[in-house]
């Protein structure tokens, strides 16, 4: 399939003048108005798109990109004494290393930009969902009207870059019999912006192909002929009067794009039978390793947002309450090869320069220690009574930390083998050198996709910024 | 425009300013307005408050901001606002750094000084824009225009009149079926059958319409679960919804559902929301708390402001429970005296998260009407300000809710927003009109909608929707078409298809039971408990046994339940609690034949109940219906054919109480029409170990030895007490259900790709518009894809005369109306000479699709 040619000056001008895939309530949207009196002007953007390669349940920091302090597993060794179960490897980036077991990441270091010093808010009694919620939208939950996700702001003020490819897709998580599921739904939402900026929700990357196909049993002309039947009884209506109804003139342009949509060459993209075996092959460790391989065949076709999520689901993948060194050594191969296959196969392609790719999660974890007060829980099924190490389990972070945290930054205009921040060296690991704040990084993934962070919208006549009060500012020095 | 006298020596004056000394005079109108106009007016002007501080009139200018006095007149020097234009703090300077107006130059700010010093004086009447409109609190009949051309009804009295002096001609009035399509859906939101739809077509009595309006009022299972949605959406209240940790209010869905079904009068209701007679109508003053810390604007009392307002007043406190509000007159103080009434802690006022060391007051916003004792206990403050609330003379609380009525039928809001209740509403008369006689119809909601749906123009043709007629003034031209609810298409699709799921989400008893039923309903089982202490068990239970097992779960894995659903691709592990101190009650039965239906009911004194038939788990929402201390459980097909094991797993009350007991109640119902009791009796077992394997619940295997008879416990007033709540809960349970109703099913995938709102936050309004993504849902989802083919496949069997005879009941059915000639041609090309399923699927699919089937006109 040929990418399509990435117009780096792609506004939503652009977009509104082609007349694409938003309905017609969306383009009589208000646009974004200034507040304070002072205009907002959108800074050029780096990247045309954006994965968010999202580690649900909260990533250790100390067993993936920040490692330190590294203990082997010994019978009666004092948990105080350890702050990673996995040593240190080299990477292609001079000077950074990472934890063993991501050995395909370590090859591309050398094109990443590093933060270990991204900071979470503390929210109180750690609540993954909300801290999720607080990631994925920039504020803080409960709030008086609904937030937008991050990518329904790309959707919103970006609009797609390909009229039939959606602009904000989300996969990997069910939203649906899962713990904490409403959490989850009241974030992975467009918000007020309203559904026309929501998220396309593909839990299962393989099954992605089913949501753009016509349904089942419309083969041979059926779906084309469903629809001409369809359009045609609209124009044989014995009622005239509402064929000018502007209403119906606006649901009649959301059928069309659908059926558009779902006949349209692109949708191939959608669909990961159509993968090359060997290509397939390097993403197949995991639902998460298939969504990589999704994500990256959906912005060869124009994607504009796409997460990717180790799904959350209470107590799994990073979510380690026990177990946790055992569990990580899973998470390490699930997503090790798909994350440097995908940086690899964006670059190959010509891509990865327009495209900014984010590993981030909710929070970092450590062994003793909750939240970032140095609140020590003692005890539990996780932790042996008198602090040392009994059995296997007890091996691994299990604590919910926020006050130090890595994220990495692929492409789109972030620098190449770039290390920002510092943690301390002994616990607490809290950010000691340039704390990046999710306010902060949100500003940077905004100004990176040419957006202000002080981009505003009203509701019920009050403003709403890209960032919290438009004061979020983008770390310069991870530009390129 | 105000009248300034001319002045002409300008320029003298400001040479004059340089020489204090000297000073004449200041011209207000000459020489400040210009300045105030061009560099203060965009922010503190007209209905502009930023920081609480307006300018537009001399009033407001003195009144100052949040932050205290602004202006001292006759003293420049203690006056804010030179501060603020002189500063060269960037933060606090006036206009601020970002903004686009420039600051102010010496000379100006030495008139501005001047103007001051000389008791800022102000030209009569002046204010620098129309002063932002303020709705009248009080009630207010208008008198009715005459009647024109024998159209009496009051609404139409004062439409006729309103129309006429806007030059607009009456709408075009509507046909009968169109009448019998949108009075169904706006009145119990299902399509009208095609029989009584025939009948009503045929019926010459010029009453009929009326009739037809009072006869879908008086179906009051159809309109309660019809209008739920409504208030579900406007009181936040769902079968499953966001919300952690203690204090989240509990749903209000029976109270709620029993209030519509009565038709509980509107005042008496909210009344019950705000001071709760009985926990059940709690929730929604409660709120919705998250776990951890929660930003100052969000605690449960300034929610509990900002829903007050919201729901029942059109109020958006959202902006005044952090800062005074830019955008309309309620204060931070006025967010907190609100919340304060709710607290039980004082209540720091926080301006944006900051406290600012003020402790709120409990008070009413609209003092004309009284107050709430500050120092009276919780309580007593929850139940004046349901009368202040529901006060004869707070008209704002009847018009609040009239206009939401009106919305609902006739498309938008004589107030509009409808939360926006301080806009100036586009007919007063009518608003007025409609609040009066609501409340003189002693606040009965039905009788409001009867009111408009008999009117002249709600009986109209809808209008033709123009591109911007959202944006500038409106003029009332007829009653505007309305986008389905995701509801309402659901419940249409449904009834079109015979689709409805059996069993509903709701933990409700529907509609009401029957007395006959009642009296014919009895209840033997016996309480019991646990027999003799096997002796190696001793000493296990007691409250330190209980809060180690609470501490310590061990979690026994069960794989499926009756519930899981084979639509679900991966079903979640359903997990139940073996704590040690549970006591597990037993019984096995065998049966000649499945039931058809069997229901349960169960009183209890103690903790939680975990029930198993067959190793299938019954413990949610979804199955477990509690009231008036009786649960109720429907078993579905839990129960079959051989034998049974019915398993209740009971937590132990923690330290010495005396006795509990345990009464169940099975009722089945056999394919023969016979029914048949179970209940818990001496010939039960108990066990102090809830079996830990899968396999031991599940097979007749599961291990014996540990199992002792019950003891048959003498019955204590408390189960006599529950006695009749028991019988009454079984014979409701028991009664035939009518189709779900989509409003009762929690959301889904196709819910809320059609508008169901996630009802976190108050919802009054839910969008217009079909979205590409919604479109995307309806064109191959698997819900809407599913209930169609099921639809068709029974359709396609019926012995249809024509393909046309088929589309025409389609037609009807679903459009309240036969199709045209052109129409049957189109459909029959995607029937075929025979129709065959996926043909009708499709033409169900295309009429399903039709704006005039998802648009109510």
């Amino acid at each position: 399939m040929n990418p399509l040619p990435l117009d780096p000056q792609n506004t939503r001008r652009d977009f509104l003048k082609k007349l694409s895939a938003a309905s017609l309530a969306a383009l009589m949207a208000k646009e974004p108005r200034a507040f304070a009196n002072s205009a907002v002007i959108h800074p050029k953007a780096t990247a045309d798109s954006c994965i968010l390669l999202w580690m649900a349940g909260g990533m250790a920091a100390p067993e993936t990109f920040d490692p330190k302090g590294y203990e082997t597993y010994e019978v009666g060794k004092p948990v105080s004494k350890v702050l990673s179960t996995f040593p240190a490897i080299d990477t292609t980036a001079d000077g950074v290393k990472i934890s063993a077991g991501l050995p395909n990441l370590a090859k591309v270091m050398d094109r990443a930009t590093l933060i270990r010093s991204h900071v979470l808010a503390d929210l109180g009694a750690i609540l993954h969902s909300r801290h999720q919620y607080h990631w994925h939208t920039g504020y803080v939950p409960p709030q008086t009207v609904a937030a937008p996700h991050l990518g329904a702001w790309m959707a919103r003020v970006l609009g797609p870059r390909n009229s039939v490819i959606p602009a904000f897709i989300n996969i990997g998580q069910r939203l649906e019999g899962v713990g904490e599921s409403e959490e989850l739904k009241s974030f992975t939402t467009a918000g007020f912006f309203g559904a026309e900026f929501g998220p396309m929700n593909l839990p299962f990357p393989e099954e992605a192909a089913r949501a753009v196909r016509p349904p089942k049993g419309m083969e041979g002309g059926r779906f084309e002929n469903r629809y001409r039947a369809y359009r045609e009884l609209i124009d044989r209506n014995p009622n005239r009067d509402y064929l000018s109804d502007y209403q119906q003139e606006s649901m009649l342009r959301s059928m069309e794009n659908a059926q558009r949509l779902l006949g349209a060459k692109e949708r191939g993209a959608f669909d990961l039978t159509l993968e090359p075996k060997e290509s397939f092959a390097k993403y197949d460790t995991s639902r998460f390793g298939r969504g990589c391989l999704l994500a990256r065949r959906l912005v060869e076709s124009g994607a504009r947002f796409i997460e990717v999520t180790t799904e959350y689901v209470p107590f799994l993948n990073w979510d380690t309450h026990n177990n946790g060194h055992a569990v990580l050594e899973r998470m390490h191969k699930e997503i090790d090869a798909p994350i440097a296959q995908l940086i690899l196969d964006l670059e190959a392609r010509g891509l990865l320069d327009r495209t900014l790719v984010i590993i981030a999660s909710e929070f970092s974890r450590d062994m003793l220690i909750e939240g970032t007060k140095g609140n020590v829980l003692k005890a539990g099924a996780d932790m042996p009574k008198d602090d040392t190490l009994r059995e296997p389990k007890h091996y691994g972070l299990h604590r919910h930390f926020t006050g130090g945290s890595s994220a990495v930054m692929f492409g789109g205009g972030m620098k190449r083998g770039f290390l920002y921040g510092e943690t301390a060296p002994e616990r607490p690991l809290v950010a000691i050198k340039d704390p990046v704040s999710i306010t902060d990084l949100h500003a940077t993934i905004f100004t990176a996709m040419g957006i202000s962070p002080k981009t505003v919208y009203d509701i019920e006549n009050r403003p709403f910024y890209a960032t919290v009060d438009g004061l979020g500012k983008p770390v310069r020095e991870l530009f390129a | 425009m105000p009248f300034f006298p001319v002045r002409s020596q300008l320029a003298l004056v400001v040479v004059a300013l340089l020489q204090p000394a000297a000073a004449p005079a200041i011209d207000f109108a000459h020489d400040v307005v210009p300045i105030l106009r061009e560099r203060c007016a965009d922010c503190h002007t007209g209905d502009k408050k930023k920081g609480g501080f307006s300018m537009n009139s001399r009033g407001d200018l003195l009144a100052g901001s949040e932050n205290g006095k602004m202006v001292v007149a006759g003293k420049s020097a203690e006056s804010k606002l030179v501060e603020l234009l002189t500063t060269s703090d960037a933060d606090s300077q006036m206009p601020p750094s970002d903004a686009k107006q420039k600051r102010l130059s010496a000379e100006k700010v030495a008139v501005v000084r001047a103007w001051i010093d000389e008791g800022a004086k102000w030209q009569d009447g002046f204010a620098f824009k129309k002063p932002s409109y303020e709705p009248p609190l009080k009630p207010r009949r208008p008198e009715l225009p005459a009647v024109v051309d024998g159209r009496a009804h009051p609404i139409d009295r004062i439409l006729d009149a309103y129309l006429a002096q806007h030059g607009k001609p009456r709408p075009q009035p509507l046909d009968d079926a169109a009448f019998a399509r949108r009075v169904h859906l706006d009145l119990i939101g299902l399509l009208p059958e095609p029989a009584a739809l025939e009948k009503f077509l045929a019926d010459p009595a010029p009453d009929k319409r009326t009739r037809l309006v009072q006869s879908l009022l008086g179906r009051d299972v159809d309109y309660a679960e019809h209008w739920l949605t409504f208030w579900n959406d406007l009181l936040r209240n769902d079968y499953s919804r966001v919300g952690f940790g203690p204090g989240t209010g509990a749903p209000v869905t029976r109270w709620l559902y029993n209030a519509l079904l009565t038709n509980k009068p509107y005042d008496q209701f909210v009344r019950e929301l705000i001071a709760p007679p009985t926990p059940e109508s709690a929730g929604f003053s409660a709120g919705l708390a998250w776990r951890g810390t929660v930003s100052a604007s969000q605690t449960r009392e300034v929610q509990f402001a900002q829903s007050m307002g919201q729901a029942f007043l059109g109020i958006n406190m959202k902006c005044a429970s952090c800062h005074d509000s830019f955008i309309d007159r309620w204060k931070l103080s006025e967010a907190y005296g609100l919340a304060a009434i709710y607290a039980t802690q004082p209540v720091k006022i926080a301006r944006c998260d900051k406290e600012t060391g003020a402790v709120a007051k409990a008070a009413w916003i609209f003092p004309e009407l009284g107050d709430v004792k500050a120092d009276a206990p919780q309580p007593e403050r929850l139940k004046q300000l349901a009368a202040l609330m529901t006060h004869e003379e707070n008209g704002r609380f009847t018009r609040t809710i009239v206009n939401r009525l009106w919305h609902r039928l006739m498309g938008r809001g004589i107030v509009h927003p409808v939360d926006a209740m301080q806009t100036e509403p586009w007919s007063a008369d009518l608003l007025d009109f409609l609040a009066v006689q609501f409340r003189q119809d002693g606040c009965d909601l039905r009788k409001a909608l009867e009111l408009i749906c008999t009117s002249q123009a709600y009986q109209s043709r809808a209008v033709v929707r123009q591109k911007d007629d959202n944006t500038g003034a409106y003029v009332f031209s007829g009653p505007r078409g309305k986008r389905m609810t995701a509801e309402q298409f659901i419940d249409a699709v449904w009834t079109l298809t015979g689709t409805a799921p059996e069993r509903i989400d709701a933990p409700l008893l529907r509609g009401f039971v029957s007395p006959e039923v009642v009296k014919n309903t009895r209840i033997e089982a016996q309480w019991i408990w646990q027999g003799e202490e096997p002796a190696e068990n001793a000493g296990e239970g007691g409250a330190a046994a209980a809060a180690e097992a609470a501490a310590k779960p061990n979690l026994v894995a069960l794989d499926k339940t009756p519930d899981a659903t084979p639509t679900a691709a991966r079903p979640s592990r359903v997990k139940i609690r073996n704590a040690k101190n549970k006591l597990v009650l037993r019984q096995k039965l065998d049966l000649p034949d499945a039931p058809v239906s069997s229901v349960g009911v169960w009183g209890q004194d103690v903790g939680g109940v975990n029930f198993l038939v067959n190793g299938a788990q019954y413990q949610n929402d979804r199955q477990l219906i509690r009231s008036r201390g009786v649960t109720t459980l429907d078993f579905k097909n839990g129960l079959r054919k051989g034998a049974n094991e019915i398993l209740v797993a009971i937590d132990k009350p923690a330290g010495k109480t005396s006795p509990p007991g345990f009464a169940l109640q099975i009722q089945m119902t056999m394919r023969d029409g016979t029914t048949a009791l179970i209940g818990t009796d001496a010939t039960w077992e108990w066990s102090p170990d809830l079996p830990t394997e899968k396999a031991q619940i599940n097979g007749p295997e599961a291990k014996d030895a540990q199992w002792f008879p019950v003891a048959v416990v003498p019955a204590k007033p408390r189960h006599e007490q529950v006695r009749q709540p028991m019988i009454e809960a079984l014979a409701h349970a028991s009664q035939p259900q009518p189709p779900a109703r989509a409003s009762l099913m929690k959301s889904d995938l196709l819910q809320r790709a059609l508008g169901r709102p996630n009802r976190e936050q108050i919802v009054s309004m839910r969008p217009e518009d079909l979205t590409t993504l919604e479109a995307l849902d309806l064109a191959n989802g698997d819900a809407l894809g599913n209930a169609l083919a099921a639809g068709a496949k029974k359709l396609a069997t019926r012995n249809w005369d024509s393909p046309g005879a088929l589309t025409g009941w389609i037609y009807r059915a679903a459009l309240a109306r036969p199709p045209s000639p052109d129409e049957l041609t189109t459909a029959r090309q995607l029937l075929g000479e025979k129709p065959t399923e996926p043909g009708v699927q499709d033409l169900l699919w295309a009429v399903c699709m039709l704006p005039e089937f998802q648009i109510i006109r």
